[in-house]
């Protein structure tokens, strides 16, 4: 069946939805309507224009059109196309899977929200997958054969047939503006689903991953540590021989040495520590600091172990309280570093005073972990963020 | 003709390319902050076609380019060597300047480009950010139309991924540059993108700089938290955060953007790029809503205005100009609120319209003429189900 469009029940269908949602209005009323009777139903660009199928809205009552609304503005609003080009190389080969693992991640919310979406949706629970999760991780999670989806390139990314290749419509900077916009009226208002809510939260307090925010630290105290001295005029230079004269400054660039102090006691759970521990072990090789520069120390009451070789494996966690890293970064001083890191809970002692000649850095596992002394860079490791 | 005369003819048809228009807004960006003389850093990936379009840029802005790989070179190099003359005692050491700083020097203008920045010993990169923020070079001092722009690695990648100490940070526009694979796909193919060189117009200056600095100003008085925001994490402080200086930086872009007429995009990027994305969002989204039609104007003269092009905004000012009428409801101001609503109609979204319509709906006196306009939005309320009773 084909036809044209009924522009007019789209857009009732539209209003239906920025009336009951007024944080979307914003972002819903942005999408610019392109008919087209090659897209399945409907489906986004990059550039926020929505391909509709007359025939699909021929046959879709008002009410489930409005929640279709929903679900392609949700798209945009997650920036699903940015994300689907951000994935691990090879794991997003199939736009199709990748569509579906997005349409898992925004109907889980649209459907506990009461909307009545079309019968032939997919969520998690199509795939026996809980709710509440991102699409990355659905992706990961998905059985192997799945259902072909296609909302478009402003889902999965890749261009489709049906669309436009002009450059009108929103642009990147503006789609977030609208975000940014969006989740600011989501916060001020009290009746928000859990999931806008979380998603409004993410970016406005646009939360850094752990994972960078550690290696961020470790990367700025090591730079500081190899900073200290590199040339220098004491020594003439090789190349000082060729120019009569001139007077060459020579590279002395300290390799800069850490130690690590793991807080063996207390409620840390095992995962979080190898985490922490391989996202400094990777750091640290990154920025060419090797195992014989690096020292790793097991401390709970007194220090238990001294190792000089690291992997998470050899790390015993003792349980238990009583932890005192004043003891565990006093020893670890004796091999002179120029970093400490400590992964701790946090419920420890710390020194009074800064160090003199060493930066500490805290990595804090555990929700309910206190903050230390103001001096130390303390990067809360938070397995909720993966 | 020798075996390598083939080679070389063969390697100078390999590099040759065309381009094509474009509007890259990350381009555009890069070339308002250069000609707006504020130093930028790009982070990026290495190879991924920064040199071509600042060789771009430089020749659209008639600039001589000078590029200095950062991580092959010594800190002398960037602060010059000492020479030992005869009587060091009585002449001092002069510190000699590297050529390409004098070849600047001499010209007295170009864009000097310093790549790999992040790759250089730590020595190596002091120097050169002392070249960047003094703009010295030895004992030689860089002439002010002298352009600059380095490059580095940004900290997430695993390569030399490098952090920057908050102050420098807090000198330079950063600007994120990555390339569409499409982009790159097509370049391989012969064809990249132009660089348009914004033209300021000398005769626009004065009340372009009068316009920004009542932006400016208006902004910060509404949000007096952005003025001075340092991020908490490490990552964010190496990068654009809201300052005093920083804003400064904008103030000169925005006069730039208003007397060359760049593209909004591009300006939201370099004022993201130099105040953070955060601030720059939220500033760039208080500039489109000064730009909107003021609705007591609007009403005087319902002919007259043009309807914002995008939904949201047109949201915005109906629901402003609604407002105005619900604050002064007579009859000429309610039926210029339907000349004004009929605009949505004809554009094609009685939607967005639709709520306006209703409420000023409300506001008829009951010997007020229905006006035809209203058929339009009876449709769309109706078939949504939340006519209002
Ligand atoms: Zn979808």
């Amino acid at each position: 069946m084909s036809g044209t469009l009924d522009r007019t029940k789209l857009l009732a269908a539209r209003y239906r939805a920025a009336i009951d949602r007024p944080y979307l209005a914003t972002a819903l009323f942005s999408i610019t309507v392109v008919e087209s009777a090659r897209v399945p139903t409907m489906g986004v660009d990059r550039r926020w224009r929505c391909y509709v199928s007359p025939a699909f809205v021929a046959r879709t009552p008002v009410p489930e059109l409005a929640a279709v609304w929903i679900h392609e503005v949700a798209h945009l609003l997650r920036d699903h196309h940015g994300r689907a080009t951000r994935l691990p190389p090879g794991t997003g080969d199939d736009h199709y899977r990748v569509n579906v693992a997005q349409d898992c991640e925004i109907n889980d919310d649209l459907v506990a929200d009461r909307l009545p979406l079309p019968a032939d949706r997919v969520e998690p629970r199509t795939y026996g997958l809980r709710a509440g999760l991102v699409f990355e991780k659905y992706l990961q999670l998905l059985p192997k054969e799945v259902r072909s989806v296609d909302c478009g390139s402003g889902a999965h990314g890749v261009d489709r047939p049906w669309e436009h290749d002009d450059p009108g419509g929103v642009s990147d900077v503006e789609a977030e503006a609208i975000r940014r916009d969006t989740a600011r009226q989501l916060r001020s208002r009290g009746d928000v689903p859990g999931g806008w809510r979380r998603w409004a939260d993410q970016l406005l307090e646009s939360k850094v991953d752990w994972r960078r925010q550690l290696a961020g630290a470790v990367r700025e105290a090591v730079a500081w540590a190899s900073g200290a001295v590199d040339y220098a005029y004491q020594r003439p230079s090789r190349r000082s021989a060729a120019l009569r004269g001139v007077i060459l400054p020579s590279l002395r660039r300290p390799v800069p040495r850490v130690a690590i102090v793991v807080d063996t006691s207390g409620s840390m759970g095992e995962p979080e520590l190898a985490a922490a521990l391989a996202e400094v072990a990777a750091v640290l090789r990154v920025v060419g600091v090797g195992g014989n520069r690096t020292t790793v120390l097991a401390c709970d009451a007194a220090v238990q172990v001294t190792r000089s070789v690291y992997s998470a494996a050899d790390v015993q966690l003792a349980g238990g309280g009583g932890t005192d890293l004043r003891v565990g970064v006093a020893e670890a001083l004796r091999s002179r570093p120029h970093v400490v890191i400590v992964l701790t809970d946090g419920f420890t002692p710390w020194p009074d005073a800064p160090l003199e000649r060493t930066r500490l850095i805290a990595g804090l596992i555990g929700a309910q972990a206190p903050e230390p002394p103001g001096w130390i860079t303390a990067v809360r490791v938070d397995p909720t963020l993966q | 003709m020798s075996a390598l005369d083939g080679a070389d003819a063969l390697i100078a048809a390999t590099r040759a390319h065309r381009t094509e228009p474009s509007a890259d807004p990350r381009v555009e960006a890069l070339a308002l902050a250069v000609s707006a003389n504020l130093p930028v850093l790009l982070w990026g990936e290495p190879g991924i076609g920064k040199s071509a379009t600042l060789q771009q840029l430089a020749t659209g802005l008639g600039l001589p380019m000078e590029t200095v790989i950062a991580s092959v070179h010594e800190p002398s190099d960037f602060a010059g060597l000492p020479i030992v003359g005869d009587s060091p005692a009585t002449d001092g050491v002069p510190m000699a300047p590297p050529d390409w700083a004098v070849r600047l020097a001499r010209t007295g203008s170009g864009l000097v480009f310093f790549d790999e920045l992040s790759s250089a010993p730590p020595a190596v990169q002091a120097a050169l950010l002392r070249v960047v923020l003094e703009r010295r070079v030895g004992s030689l001092q860089l002439p002010d139309p002298v352009r600059v722009v380095a490059a580095a690695n940004p900290p997430t990648s695993a390569a030399d991924g490098w952090h920057l100490a908050p102050p420098l940070a807090n000198r330079f526009v950063h600007l994120q540059w990555t390339h569409d694979p499409r982009t790159v796909a097509r370049g391989l193919a012969g064809t990249w993108p132009a660089v348009t060189v914004p033209t300021v117009r000398p005769e626009r200056a004065r009340t372009s700089l009068a316009r920004a600095r009542g932006a400016l100003a208006g902004f910060l008085t509404a949000r007096p938290g952005l003025t001075h925001h340092l991020p908490e994490d490490a990552e964010s402080r190496g990068g654009a955060w809201p300052s005093p200086r920083t804003w400064e930086m904008v103030l000169r872009l925005l006069t730039f953007h208003y007397s060359a007429r760049t593209s909004t995009s591009a300006l939201a990027l370099a004022v993201a790029g130099a105040v953070g994305p955060g601030a720059g969002m939220e500033f760039v989204s208080y500039l489109e809503n000064l730009d909107l039609p003021d609705p007591e104007r609007v009403l005087a003269d319902p002919s007259a205005f043009e309807l914002p092009g995008r939904g949201d905004r047109q949201l915005a000012f109906l629901t402003a100009v609604i407002a105005a009428v619900q604050a002064e409801a007579t009859r000429p101001r309610w039926e210029a609120g339907w000349v004004v609503l009929q605009k949505a109609v004809d554009a094609g979204v009685p939607d967005v319209a639709a709520r306006a319509a209703a409420d000023l709906a409300a506001l008829r006196e009951p010997q007020w003429p229905v006006p035809a306009t209203v058929d339009a939005f009876i449709d769309v309320l109706s078939l949504s189900g939340r006519l209002p009773g």
